[in-house]
């Protein structure tokens, strides 16, 4: 089967049409198509392209969170029991920190993280740095991610590094993005990167994920 | 000229005897006079007495009877949880997916929610100043506000599952918004603006902007307009170049340009409509106001041979920063 094979998925996926996208992805199941290969020749190729027109003049949140929903629901019929950390691919702890219970930013991150073939666990809103670094120890993360809305949680962000630091996690990468965040340094936040857009953070972390490995 | 025939000179490009100075000062005024941000939304007398002290302080050309974005959905259902030092958020929301917005009747301004909290402050801000300084309002934008009746994931996703019932959605946030405006302005209000955030190019689509937003925004101006708004103000942070050249059919006097949009591209974009902006709101968290007052002589210099401009932050000033950070921008602007 050739990559033109993956063309309507890919094509559905960028319309950000669920419904055809899974029709597509059973089909190509049916006909012997692995699930590795789905998310490499399909999902994977759809995020690229999300990603390469995703400039931070043309990033709007509506557009990703549509294709990223037909991503979700194409992965969650393909591994009905979680995407596996298969290939060494790396894991990454995402989360709002607590004062901010706004996780649309977060839930795009994640979206274009999954789609990209990686583990992400997702701690959701309004959580306590403590639980963020006791999670990015448990699931040894690459890195661990926070995003904020709003000017309060700059405070929280500071803290994750020590928080980390305290673990022995000192040399864990921070990232950090959303609205408020992204308008200051990474010195200012005291962390390694502030993400313009989720696909700008996503290219960070996949040098990082690429030099875990090697 | 006092301040208010200063602003209003300003959004018709006529001529001022300063830049004037409207700097987005909300929760800011309670922080900065000690008071709880979750009293301080309730409105009322507290509200008008924070603005009239910060007011006295720094001298900006207006006072803001405007609590936060979750005044209309509370008052049309949605359950909101208050925090002492952040403004509320919605952990209930008027809508499930499922339901049509036709199921909401519109608030009354007198009775519901804290709408009649801002009322008051209007009124007490007004008593105070009469028409030496601008008591201004504002209102929730239809995007907005039907992001904040069924989520703000869950709006999104019905633009493209169910574009009627999206549709009615706005159409139902623009009649709240009219209604409500109109009340502030009876109440004394000099204009009410329109913050739409969830407006922004970072969120929806410019093309869906135009073709389902800017419509509907052309008719919210026009009510407030009628209603007795002395100008409109349209209040859209983010990268807004795509959608700026719409502003003017708007009909949006003043626009905001955030820190994505250069001074020259607003001026290209919009040369007829009075700017308001783009200072970075989260350098006003910053230790001193050196950065600020260079953005500042920047921007005063950019518009300098056109006027139709107004010095401001092209979003919120956030309600930890600095009040010296405003000031030094206050003493600029008065042309200290």
């Amino acid at each position: 089967m050739s990559a033109t094979d993956f063309e309507t998925m890919v094509g559905a996926l960028l319309a950000g049409d669920h419904v055809a996208a899974l029709a597509e992805a059973r089909r190509l199941k049916a006909a012997g198509v692995s699930a590795e290969r789905i998310v490499t020749d399909g999902l994977e190729v759809a995020m690229g392209r999300l990603d390469e027109k995703c400039t931070v003049e043309q990033f709007n949140l509506l557009e990703i969170m549509l294709v990223g929903r037909a991503v979700s629901v194409v992965v969650q019929d393909l591994y009905p029991e979680g995407m596996p950390p298969a290939g060494g691919r790396a894991s990454f702890v995402i989360a709002t920190l607590e004062g901010d219970v706004h996780d649309l930013g977060k839930n795009i991150v994640k979206m274009v993280l999954i789609g990209k073939g990686y583990r992400v666990v997702d701690l959701g809103r309004d959580c306590p740095v403590e639980v963020l670094a006791e999670a990015a120890e448990r699931e040894r993360a690459t890195a661990v991610l926070v995003s904020g809305l709003i000017s309060p949680i700059v405070p929280q962000v500071r803290r994750v590094r020590a928080a980390l630091q305290a673990r022995g996690l000192g040399g864990m990468p921070v990232v950090a993005g959303g609205a408020a965040l992204k308008q200051l340094t990474a010195a200012d936040l005291n962390v390694d990167y502030v993400a313009e857009t989720a696909f700008d953070g996503a290219s960070y972390l996949e040098a990082l994920a690429t030099e875990d490995k090697g | 000229m006092n301040s208010l025939e200063r602003l209003l000179a300003a959004a018709r490009f006529e001529a001022t005897d300063r830049t004037p100075f409207m700097p987005q000062l909300f929760g800011l005024a309670a922080r900065a006079a000690g008071v709880a941000i979750d009293a301080y939304v309730r409105g009322g007398s507290l509200m008008a007495e924070c603005q009239l002290r910060q007011q006295e302080r720094l001298g900006n050309d207006a006072v803001f009877a405007f609590s936060d974005l979750g005044v209309e959905t509370e008052a049309l259902g949605s359950r909101l949880k208050y925090y002492e030092h952040q403004y509320p958020e919605v952990v209930d929301y008027a809508l499930a997916p499922g339901d049509d917005p036709a199921r909401l009747s519109l608030p009354d301004p007198a009775r519901d929610g804290r709408m009649p909290g801002v009322l008051d402050a209007i009124g007490a801000l007004r008593r105070a100043l009469g028409d030496s300084v601008m008591v201004a309002g504002g209102v929730a934008g239809p995007m907005t506000l039907a992001a904040q009746l069924y989520g703000a994931e869950k709006a999104l996703f019905l633009t493209m599952d169910d574009r009627p019932r999206f549709e009615a959605a706005l159409d139902l946030a623009v009649a709240v918004a009219g209604r409500y405006g109109a009340a502030q302005l009876a109440a004394g209000a000099h204009m009410v603006m329109v913050l739409d955030p969830m407006a922004s190019p970072a969120v929806m689509p410019p093309e869906l902007f135009r073709e389902l937003l800017a419509p509907r925004l052309h008719r919210l101006m026009a009510d407030l307009r009628a209603a007795g708004s002395l100008t409109t103000w349209l209040n859209i942070a983010g990268p807004t170049a795509p959608i700026l050249p719409h502003y003017a059919e708007i009909g949006a006097a003043i626009a905001t340009f955030d820190y994505y949009v250069e001074p020259a591209t607003a001026r290209s974009l919009l040369p007829h409509t009075c700017l308001l902006g783009n200072l970075t709101s989260l350098d006003f968290l910053a230790p001193s106001p050196q950065n600020l007052t260079a953005q500042a002589r920047r921007l005063i210099a950019a518009f300098a041979d056109r006027g139709g401009y107004i010095l401001s932050s092209g979003c919120e000033i956030p309600a930890e920063a600095g009040e010296a950070n405003v000031a030094a921008l206050a003493q600029l602007a008065a042309g200290g």
